[in-house]
């Protein structure tokens, strides 16, 4: 009874392993194309090869740090009624959980994700080597500081930080126009920054270095420390609510378009650029192991093509194509309000971020 | 013992708890001594032994300024809320004025408020330009009489916080009260006062110790007021440097890890003096064989102040930020109370906020999961509490110890630990519902554990030795008579966990999935991005739903639990 048992158990195991041999044969010409050869191509019948493929794979996976309601929604129908085969997926979280859960998830080889964005966390993932360089036709618009060199990530939208003010409390002739004019004493305490990384006052004290030179720059911040501003855990658009509320009259470091949106709604908000005015770039990349490569492209064509810049510009973003203005024309450069930008690289950004922190906590913190 | 007793069945459960108790939380503990012992790679994976993290925060110590603002916080927090929670649960629970159900009511509300508008709502109220400042300054003649950006605004919000943890762990400690001793005081002519102090207060020392220790160790080791209040205000504590690590690129955790490795130690050593201490249980029983349901104290004249000091708390734990939100939610954008803001009132935000794309799906996950992880937490504990309370085996307070201790893990570190585990061992249930369900219950076994402890600590061992006599079974014994009698302190930690695991961020950020969104996560954005009035709305929204459950599920459980005397 016992032998019968056993042998009928290792027939089981022979045939089932004899139909999984069989079925990856039969599988592997499907296959035959790596990502990196996808996302690399070139040539007449690349966007009918993509379509074929993405037709197979039905669906991609974005992992994203932009806002869910007001972007990333109307840039996935946007896509899915240009191809209506095609679902997105996504999932959701600020940049450190982004990168967190690539990485393990790469750790344990577990390729779930197509697509990552962010600042900075797409450079996080490219340095620990899980980024596969692509092409896409429209990014030959994009000015170079739009664009990774080796070809790792791509811009889909840009952030200027600017300082923000209550218009009750600062008074026009008062506004500070120019970074020394921040230094004036009647702003003593009267400034709110956020210790946010990734737009917060280590961003500020990198524009400073860089714009002024190590020197100048450090001179000047030390003048700045002596302003006592009030840092804050919490996030720009809480600081500038804050500034709004009647807290502290100028928030120094904040997103451009909040206080537009505020100063639409009627509060005593405005926005005034130091130049040159900070800016942090969004930016799209791909996945090493990509489940879903056809699909992905063709994603990631239609975020930088004009077509899908301009659902960015409709979900009043600023986006990055450089023939696309945004919907308020003036938060972006050259438009009226601002000429000179400092677009910081995130690759800069996160070779040179830490030292920025560290300036930071060691010079501002008591 | 003969052969025979190792098959019955109570051996199987304890070994159960046990067994899970030590799945759940090893994993996690590994991982965070891991974490403060190692650097890590680009990748994530661990590169070299290195004790720099330890250093780094010997370092911090010796700069005395944080650590004594560190040490003032957490001890000034945990005493204001246990005096606030704690008197105000003594009036609810054993006397005999008015409004006492105001007490849970208010409780629950604050407590269900999310957590970052809640201090929002105060730097608001308490802010430079806020309307105390405004009227005090117009009757002082004086401007910013109160300034919350201090160690003062610090403590009063923590203290706030937690009063909702007192109240609700000392109510069902009050509830349990042996009246026999008490009406003994009374009868050698002891005044209220006497007796509180001599008789109510020292038998429920199990119940102080663990809101002491507790609110101690979480304000001790909390960033986020001290951040959002202490920060604009240049105070420094011994997290601050810990938030400023998790900005590098990449983030580096290894001092948050080494941080809590410390005080585990710290907690180690507390929990084994209170383990000596409540080893004569005896000493605490409160709910003997005989009747046990206290009886509620004639405060005579002062009933009314009584009522009235309940009333102020209402007002001030919940109404006041509670109202300021509201009034947030109903604006444009922000301004302070006045004439000219009435005429601006909109319901735009709630709009907005109830819009918000497959909100519904969040909804439905998060009370799903605030349901499964408090009754998980709670009957996990109460069988783990029955291990430490009624058994003679030695080392048992290291299961004590085991459930407290994820107290102590950084949630980002613990997210990673559970996230790393599920994606390795193969149980699939990665991307479900079942590992945030996993996450939480290990996150908030803790909280479980201090009161169940505390509650059967009250229980005289001779009821359910009645039981036994009366030929029950252990398990019958449990059902009928423990369970029931804990009912008090089993429905306030289960409130608490359901209103906690609602909140939950640190580690729900990491594990949720396309499929499996939460409220916390999907209302992340609106924290980071919204407008407080848009961010106001939906807080009132949610902390709406949030009481009805507990209030809901309050009322039917005590009924329930009535019933079964």
């Amino acid at each position: 009874m016992k032998a019968k048992e056993k042998s009928s158990l290792l027939w089981a195991c022979a045939i089932l392993m004899a139909t999984l041999g069989a079925a990856s044969i039969f599988a592997a010409p499907s296959r035959a194309a790596s990502v990196e050869e996808i996302a690399l191509m070139k040539g007449a019948d690349r966007q009918k090869i993509l379509v074929e493929g993405a037709r197979k794979e039905g669906k991609l996976l974005w992992y994203s740090t932009l806002i869910v309601d007001q972007v990333v929604r109307p840039v996935k129908e946007a896509f899915e009624k240009e191809y209506p085969f095609i679902q997105v997926e996504f999932y959701r979280g600020n940049s450190e959980a982004v990168v967190r859960r690539t990485l393990a998830e790469y750790q344990a080889k577990r390729y779930d994700a197509d697509l990552i964005d962010g600042t900075v966390s797409p450079v996080m993932v490219k340095r620990a080597g899980l980024l596969q360089r692509f092409y896409s036709p429209s990014l030959a618009d994009y000015p170079a500081e739009l664009k990774d060199a080796q070809g790792f990530w791509g811009a889909t939208n840009l952030y200027f930080l600017t300082v923000g003010y209550n218009t009750r409390n600062v008074k026009a002739n008062e506004l500070p126009k120019s970074y020394d004019d921040l230094l004036h004493p009647r702003w003593k305490g009267q400034m709110m920054w956020s210790t946010s990384r990734g737009s917060g006052a280590p961003m500020f004290i990198g524009n400073i270095l860089n714009t002024m030179g190590p020197e100048a720059g450090k001179a000047y911040l030390q003048k700045l420390k002596g302003q006592n501003i009030a840092k804050t855990t919490a996030s720009n658009r809480q600081v500038l609510d804050l500034v709004i509320a009647g807290e502290y009259p100028i928030a120094l470091h904040i997103f451009n378009h909040h206080a537009y949106i505020s100063k639409t709604a009627g509060a005593p908000a405005d926005w005034n650029p130091i130049e040159p005015v900070t800016a942090t770039i969004q930016t799209i990349a791909l996945a090493k192991n990509a489940p879903h490569p056809h699909a992905t492209m063709l994603f990631l064509d239609f975020v930088f093509s004009e077509r899908g810049q301009r659902v960015f510009q409709q979900a009043s973003y600023l986006p990055a194509h450089p023939k696309v203005p945004a919907k308020q024309a003036d938060l972006k450069p050259g438009a009226g309000r601002f000429k000179k930008a400092f677009y910081m690289n995130p690759d800069t950004q996160f070779d040179k971020g830490n030292e920025w922190v560290d300036y930071f906590q060691n010079q501002f913190l008591k | 013992m003969n052969g025979a007793a190792y098959f019955r069945p109570e051996h199987w459960v304890l070994a159960g708890v046990c067994v899970i108790t030590a799945y759940l939380v090893l994993p996690p503990l590994y991982s965070v001594i891991q974490t403060s012992l190692f650097t890590t790679k680009l990748t994530g994976e661990l590169d070299e032994f290195t004790l720099r993290f330890y250093g780094d925060l010997f370092r911090e110590l010796q700069v005395i300024e944080p650590f004594l603002n560190t040490l003032y916080f957490a001890v000034g927090s945990a005493l204001l809320a246990t005096l606030i929670g704690g008197a105000v649960s003594w009036i609810a629970t054993r006397t005999d004025a008015p409004l006492r159900g105001l007490g849970y009511f208010t409780a629950f509300a604050s407590f269900g408020t999310p957590f970052i508008l809640y201090t929002i709502g105060w730097l608001l109220l308490l802010g430079k330009a806020g309307p105390v400042n405004d009227w005090l300054g117009r009757l002082l003649n004086q401007r910013g009489a109160v300034n919350i950006y201090s160690m003062g605004g610090m403590v009063f919000v923590e203290a706030l916080l937690w009063s909702p943890f007192v109240f609700l762990m000392l109510a069902a400690s009050f509830r349990s009260m042996d009246p026999a001793l008490e009406e003994a005081s009374a009868a050698c002519g002891a005044r209220i006062g006497q007796t509180l102090r001599r008789i109510s207060f020292r038998l429920m020392l199990p119940a102080f110790f663990s809101v002491v220790m507790l609110i101690f160790i979480r304000a001790f080791e909390s960033f986020e007021i001290p951040a959002l209040v202490g920060l604009p205000g240049d105070i420094r504590v011994l997290t601050t440097a810990i938030l400023l690590d998790a900005q590098r690129m990449p983030p580096v955790y290894g001092r948050a890890g080494a941080f809590s490795v410390l005080l585990m130690l710290v907690v180690a050593a507390a929990l084994y003096c209170y383990f000596r201490v409540t080893r004569e249980e005896s000493r605490f029983h409160t709910i003997t064989g005989k009747g046990y349901r206290p009886a509620l104290i004639p405060l005579g004249r002062w009933r009314y102040p009584a009522a009235a000091g309940l009333l102020l708390y209402a007002f001030v734990l919940l109404a006041l930020p509670f109202l300021i939100i509201l009034w947030a939610s109903l604006l444009p954008f922000y301004m302070q109370p006045s004439i000219e803001a009435l005429a601006k009132l909109t319901l735009k935000n709630y709009v907005v906020a109830l819009h918000f794309p497959k909100i519904t799906d969040a909804i439905k996950n998060s009370i799903l999961l605030g349901l499964g992880s408090a009754t998980a937490v709670m009957v996990l504990t109460t069988l783990a509490s029955w291990i430490l309370v009624r058994t003679k085996l030695r080392g048992r307070w290291l299961l004590d110890l085991l459930t407290t201790l994820p107290l102590l893990f950084p949630g980002i570190v613990m997210g990673l630990a559970i996230m790393r585990f599920y994606l390795i061992v193969p149980i699939p249930i990665y991307g479900t519902l079942w590992i945030l369900l996993a996450a939480f219950i290990t996150r908030y076994v803790p909280y479980g554990i201090r009161y169940t402890h505390a509650g059967l600590l009250q229980l005289h061992r001779e009821l359910e030795e009645a039981a036994y006599a009366s030929g029950a079974s252990w398990l019958n014994a449990m059902r009928r008579i423990t369970f029931p009698l804990l009912t008090p302190s089993f429905l306030g930690g289960w409130v608490f966990v359901f209103l906690l695991s609602a909140k939950e961020l640190s580690m729900s950020i990491l594990l949720v999935s396309p499929r499996t969104q939460v409220v916390s996560v999907a209302v992340y954005e609106l924290w980071e991005n919204g407008q407080v009035g848009e961010l106001a709305a939906f807080g009132v929204v949610w902390t709406t739903i949030l009481v009805a459950v507990a209030v809901g599920y309050y009322l039917f459980a005590r009924r329930y639990g009535v019933q079964q005397h």
